[in-house]
């Protein structure tokens, strides 16, 4: 099999279990849930793109599954944007701007935390190796 | 059930994002050389989702073909996670015009994009 085949299925098969995480988060806490996970998933992408950077070419197709396949489709953009419009719409303005500006604020902070630690474990772990 | 049908149709739309990402790394340095290195892809990406959820949303189309189409394909080709590593990692580079560029962009765009989408699609 070809690396680029590869790397395709595994995006795919990695992105089907994120999507269902992220549909099950939705369907039981509706916009709380998908706050937390773009939240999360904005930490551990940043995590695991700084931790992997100095090894990504060793298992590329299992960092492209993680990072664009699970934790992408984990994570969406266009939810975050249709539920403060449902918000909006529903007249909960104090709602919807909470929602809008603590996941723009949170979102950012969260990756940078994720980047910070993961390329600290990575300096940690490469420097044993060496 | 619903959970997996979304599962599915976020696997097709992960896909999507994973090659235009890859084409666009490709074909759109130029363009990104010329506005402040923004990552482009994403940004396209997520904003053409927005639209298209938007529009699905305002046709109110039946429950199965949203939890595919709209929670599935558009939920898994769009990202908050990329376009936030993204935001840091412009952050990083000391490349402040092109992150506070990238953020009006993408948050301003999808919130005006979601809501054409939504008349758009009230209109079918």
């Amino acid at each position: 099999m070809s690396d680029k085949v590869k790397n395709y299925l595994s995006v795919a098969g990695f992105a089907f279990f994120g999507g269902m995480a992220r549909a099950y988060l939705n369907t039981n806490f509706h916009f709380y849930g998908t706050f937390w996970g773009n939240i999360i998933g904005c930490f551990l992408l940043a995590f695991f793109t700084y931790f992997f950077f100095e090894f990504k070419d060793f298992y590329e197709w299992l960092n492209v599954g993680i990072c664009t396949g699970f934790v992408g489709a984990f994570t969406t953009f266009s939810t975050f944007n249709l539920e403060v419009l449902k918000n909006f719409d529903a007249h909960l303005n104090d709602i919807a701007l909470i929602y809008l500006f603590s996941s723009i604020i949170f979102g950012f902070v969260f990756a940078y935390i994720g980047a910070h630690m993961g390329e600290t474990l990575s300096k940690i772990v490469t420097g044993r190796v060496k | 059930m619903n959970i997996i049908i979304a599962g599915l149709g976020a696997s097709l739309g992960a896909i999507l994002r994973y090659f235009i990402t890859n084409y666009g790394k490709k074909h759109w340095e130029e363009l990104k050389k010329h506005y402040l290195n923004l990552p482009f892809p994403t940004l396209f990406i997520n904003l053409t989702g927005t639209l298209i959820l938007g529009i699905l949303f305002g046709m109110k189309v039946n429950p199965f073909f949203y939890a595919l189409v709209g929670t599935g394909v558009m939920g898994g080709y769009t990202t908050f996670s990329t376009l936030n590593t993204e935001l840091v990692a412009l952050y990083h580079s000391k490349n402040y015009s092109g992150l506070v560029l990238y953020a009006l962009a993408s948050y301003v765009g999808g919130l005006i994009l979601v809501y054409v989408g939504y008349y758009l699609g009230r209109l079918f």
